[in-house]
């Protein structure tokens, strides 16, 4: 049997100042990670631009483990092509994006994996709410941050 | 160093094997409730308004209307509503390729985020949206209207006003659903109506403004938005996604156009 071992109340507050500064210290680390991220995935949409897509300054982040998955949802309006960059600044990581509509049914017209960029491309056959599935293969790391822009061209 | 080789050569070994699996043809999306990321991106007006544009040659200088600059008045929810409205504005004068419309709506854009003590943070997008106005840049236009939005919101979760932010996000979508509706109403075919399949962003702004203080829920008007969105979720949410009725287009047109009146209406 494990047992709890508890602390008296001053010591439970050193400890939970511990914490806190732990949780204050790591917050702007795991925010920088998305940061830079987000820095790459703008740097692969933004040749994009030139094609005439207008890359949304709004965007998607996180992070994930090895073999984690998560899914960013998103309306999207047939008539549009869609495309969408994923990307994080681990080195070594791989990682992988693609595109359901609201059945589960895979809806990408293309999609590929280069480094730490994955990138997919839609055409809506119908207007509504689609699911981009952000998934992280392998990493060194242990959580690895990644965000997600998209650009759209009619 | 053999060990860094070999931890090399493992990681490569199982990226590749990582890889080599193509995607799933079909996935359980039930699975995934609880890894689903929770903020939605809402779309700019101007990924509707390309796809309306595809399928015929709008009137946007009709749905812009006469010029007018709209002032802040003391209700900070109301100068946030309407900050949304006037840059939705933005990205229809940027449909009609009107310049000087444009620059008028960047400086009212600007002139409300002062109000809501975020001027700072949109003075450069203020100053690019001209400078790309008078260029007819308009794809960097509709990209500074966008960033300016973002700008917006950002400094005001800096503020810890992010339930204001949500506000503007929402004020923008009324006025450019407003607009939609118009459009599709002056000709409609299914096609055109299919634009007003946006559930998942109903219910988005649903639980936005269902998770706010209770002052900002007391605000009359922010009262009447939620109102009109729940007149407007099921008048979608009923329709199929390929067969939007005229009736109900007309309806959403109908409520969007109150409520964005609403909104502009001078503080009395």
């Amino acid at each position: 049997m494990t047992m709890m071992k508890k602390f008296p109340r001053s010591q439970r507050f050193n400890r939970l100042l511990v914490v806190l500064a732990a949780v204050l210290t790591t917050l702007p680390v795991a925010l920088a990670y998305v940061d830079d991220a987000l820095s790459f995935a703008y740097e692969a949409a933004n040749p994009y631009a030139q094609q005439g897509y207008v890359i949304r300054e709004d965007a998607w982040g996180g992070d994930l483990g090895s073999g984690e998955k998560k899914a960013v949802t998103a309306q999207l309006f047939r008539g549009n092509n869609y495309i969408f960059f994923l990307a994080t600044d681990v080195d070594g990581a791989s990682l992988r994006v693609n595109i359901y509509d609201s059945a589960g049914n895979l809806a990408e017209s293309k999609s590929w994996q280069r480094g730490r960029f994955a990138y997919a491309e839609i055409k809506p056959k119908a207007t509504g709410t689609y699911y981009a599935i952000v998934e992280v293969l392998s990493s060194p790391e242990e959580r690895t941050g990644w965000a997600l822009v998209y650009g759209f061209r009619k | 160093m053999i060990r860094v080789f070999f931890t090399l050569l493992l990681t490569a070994v199982m990226a590749a094997k990582a890889t080599a699996q193509p995607p799933a043809k079909q996935i359980d999306l039930s699975q995934f409730p609880a890894d689903t990321v929770d903020n939605v991106v809402v779309p700019v007006p101007s990924e509707v308004f390309a796809v309306l544009d595809k399928l015929g040659n709008p009137n946007w200088r009709e749905q812009l209307g006469a010029a007018t600059t709209y002032p802040a008045t003391a209700n900070r929810a109301k100068d946030a509503l309407l900050l949304g409205t006037v840059i939705a504005d933005g990205f229809i004068a940027v449909e009609a390729e009107d310049s000087e419309r444009v620059k008028e709506i960047g400086r009212n854009v600007l002139t409300l985020a002062e109000a809501i003590n975020v001027r700072k943070s949109v003075v450069a997008r203020s100053n690019s949206i001209v400078e790309k106005a008078d260029a007819r840049e308009w794809n960097a236009v509709r990209r500074e209207f966008d960033g300016a939005l973002q700008d917006v919101n950002q400094a005001m979760v800096e503020l810890n006003d992010g339930q204001l932010a949500q506000l503007v996000s929402l004020g923008g979508w009324l006025r450019g659903t407003e607009a939609l509706t118009s459009i599709v109403q002056e000709k409609y075919s299914r096609e055109r109506a299919e634009l007003l399949h946006q559930p998942l962003l109903i219910d988005y702004f649903d639980k936005q403004l269902a998770s706010m203080s209770p002052r900002l829920r007391r605000n009359s008007l922010v009262d009447e938005v939620g109102k009109a969105l729940e007149q407007i979720g099921p008048l979608v949410k009923k329709s199929s996604e390929t067969e939007i009725p005229a009736e109900t287009v007309a309806e959403i047109n109908r409520i969007t156009s109150q409520i964005v009146e609403m909104i502009r209406a001078k503080a009395g």
